[in-house]
């Protein structure tokens, strides 16, 4: 037999493997080192994890842990669990803590701090750590029972799946964002289940760590096992202005293989919204849509509240009020980018135009805190999902947009994703 | 693992991990969680499941998150998920929570609500114990079937004394 091409998926996987093997190809199970294992405060609402920990966890300094999803706690209850997941971090030693204040959402965070280095291979108890994806790093979101696994053992399992190879070509157009991308590649792709996507194109190099990261991390939106970009001159400056150096980045074969490839014109692309309820099958370009009046906007979570979405945002509303039908709440997505954006004025200029921006946190993406909303509310939100009952109440109407797109509709009271119209 | 012969439930495509364990389920006592399961798709379901049922799923059956959506199932009383497709995620959470999901493209034709089906493990066939029709499937890995014999990851850890004291 030839020798087997692998992709920069397999590669990753292959590098990882704890037998030794001359190539990974789909249909395999590899068993796996893991790099770094991430786990976050919802850990502490698992029925078994406070009550059964592991008692020692393989490497404390490969264990990170971050409070996101409920900071801070929003009632006794959480409050009380917290408090109790708090003592792992003596009891095991670990180093890497980001409590109330400190952090910011897991996959935003994880980039900031170097956990995700090309090359590496990352496990979190979160189902977006295909986030990680932007930076040419594996990331698998498991339950925690398994990551209590990986914790003790620092190993892990996966399908070798199939890849998907999709070429990203030109720049997207000035109104358009990296989501919008996104809702169409989803919109021609469909659900994907065991299978990977790798990136590629000409389009890339237009793409910041930011825009890159909001592609990544919908990924988990199509069912996709990972969705990886390559390495580039933009992800190097970013992982060298950091001081991040020490990483062996994974680039595909010459003619390594791919189930299917196709490209997308990001020229072409033009705001687009996933309608409530779902987002395969249900995507559609805002200007089809009709009016539809909107009660709450959010903009926030690990997919769309980073920095290049606040400054969106803030381009948008600046020195305008939003509609006085519309709540408007921003949670940018971590303690850096609210320092940052606060910085630059972003934070002014939202609030000046009646939008509350609350600490970082995954707050509203969840129904959690900070932005839960109620039956019969209709909401337009940058997060990450619309499922009935995502965000609160089981009768609220979540459509999902990019968050210059949440900006514009906040401002008009109704969908809209141009301002000018 | 014996054969399995329970009643099944119907549902079908992109069923999300959020209808299985809503939100709410986060901080509610344990043995009221499984009675929240699909309330917000269909209201009522989780009251009339009996221990032993089935779920038949069309299309990326628990997409989302990593919350025990699976192991809400399992204390429902379901003991299989079957489906088209199954987000790679839910498998995992499924097997590690001890309940078996096996992905069987063409599923769906097979049993209306109600039917009675019989999995058979040994022989990885499905059969429908009123029409007779029949479907094989691949089976899991050994490994995997391994984990839900044993109870799923958690009693694995535990047998292995690899838990330990509260926090
Ligand atoms: S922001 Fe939303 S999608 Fe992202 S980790 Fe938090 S809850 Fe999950």
């Amino acid at each position: 037999m030839d020798v087997v091409k692998m992709n920069i998926i397999e590669n990753i996987l292959f590098n990882h493997s704890v037998e030794p093997v001359k190539y990974v190809s789909p249909g395999d199970i590899v068993t796996v080192n893991v790099d770094r294992v991430i786990m976050v405060d919802m850990a502490a609402l698992h029925p078994e994890f406070l009550d059964n920990p592991p008692v020692k966890p393989f490497d404390p300094e490969k264990i990170s842990l971050v409070f996101d999803h409920y900071v801070p706690a929003p009632n006794i209850e959480i409050a009380n669990r917290v408090n109790r997941l708090r003592k792992v971090v003596d009891r095991w030693g670990i180093k890497d803590f980001y409590d109330v204040g400190r952090g910011g959402i897991s996959h935003v965070l994880g980039g900031e701090k170097g956990w995700f280095r090309p090359g590496s291979l990352i496990a979190n108890t979160d189902s977006h750590t295909i986030a990680t994806g932007a930076f040419n790093t594996l990331g698998r979101g498991l339950g925690t029972p398994e990551v209590m696994n990986i914790i003790a053992t620092g190993k892990t399992w996966f399908p070798v799946g199939e890849t998907l190879k999709i070429n990203l070509e030109n720049r997207i157009k000035p109104h358009t964002s990296a989501k919008d991308v996104f809702f169409y590649m989803a919109s021609k792709i469909g659900d994907i289940p065991n299978k990977n996507i790798e990136f590629s194109g000409n389009g890339i190099e237009y793409l910041n760590i930011d825009q890159r990261s909001s592609i990544s991390t919908m990924c988990a939106e199509v069912s996709a096992e990972f969705a990886v970009f390559p390495e580039d001159k933009i992800l190097k400056q970013y992982m060298n202005e950091r001081g991040y150096m020490d990483y062996h980045a994974a680039v595909p074969d010459t003619n390594a293989e791919y189930i299917d490839e196709m490209s997308i014109d990001m020229g072409k692309i033009e705001p687009m919204v996933a309608m409530p309820d779902r987002i395969i099958g249900n995507i559609k370009p805002i200007s089809e849509i009709g009016r539809v009046e909107i009660d709450v906007a959010v903009v926030g979570s690990c997919a769309n509240g980073r920095l290049s979405d606040i400054r969106d945002v803030a381009e948008v509303l600046n020195g305008r009020k939003i509609s006085d039908r519309t709540r408007f709440v921003v949670t940018p997505a971590s303690k850096a980018i609210y320092e940052e954006a606060s910085r630059l004025g972003y934070i002014s200029t939202i609030m000046e135009a009646n939008a509350m921006v609350t600490n970082p946190t995954c707050g509203a993406c969840l129904g959690g805190h900070m932005g839960v909303v109620g039956n019969g509310d209709n909401v337009i939100s940058s997060t990450t999902r619309n499922f009935k009952g995502r965000m609160g109440g089981s009768g609220a109407k979540i459509y999902l947009a990019s968050a210059r797109s949440v900006a514009i509709s906040a401002l008009k009271g109704h969908i809209a994703g141009d301002l000018n119209e | 693992m014996n054969n399995i012969n329970g009643r099944v439930w119907i549902f079908g495509d992109d069923i999300n991990t959020d209808l299985m364990y809503p939100q709410i389920c986060y901080t509610l006592p344990q043995e009221e969680k499984p009675y929240h399961a699909m309330e917000a798709n269909r209201p009522g379901w989780a009251g009339m499941v009996r221990k032993g049922d089935i779920i038949i799923g069309g299309r990326n059956f628990g997409t989302g998150s990593s919350r025990p959506a699976a192991d809400n199932l399992k204390n429902l009383g379901i003991v299989c998920v079957i489906a088209e497709s199954i987000n790679g995620l839910f498998l995992r959470n499924a097997v590690n929570s001890g309940l078996p999901a096996l992905e069987i493209h063409g599923i769906s034709g097979i049993a209306r609500e109600g039917d009675t089906i019989v999995i058979d493990f040994v022989n990885s066939i499905i059969k429908n114990a009123r029409t007779e029709e029949m479907i094989n499937f691949k089976p899991l890995p050994a490994f995997l079937m391994e984990i839900i014999e044993n109870g799923g990851i958690i009693n694995i850890l535990k047998n292995k004394g690899m838990l330990g004291k509260p926090l």
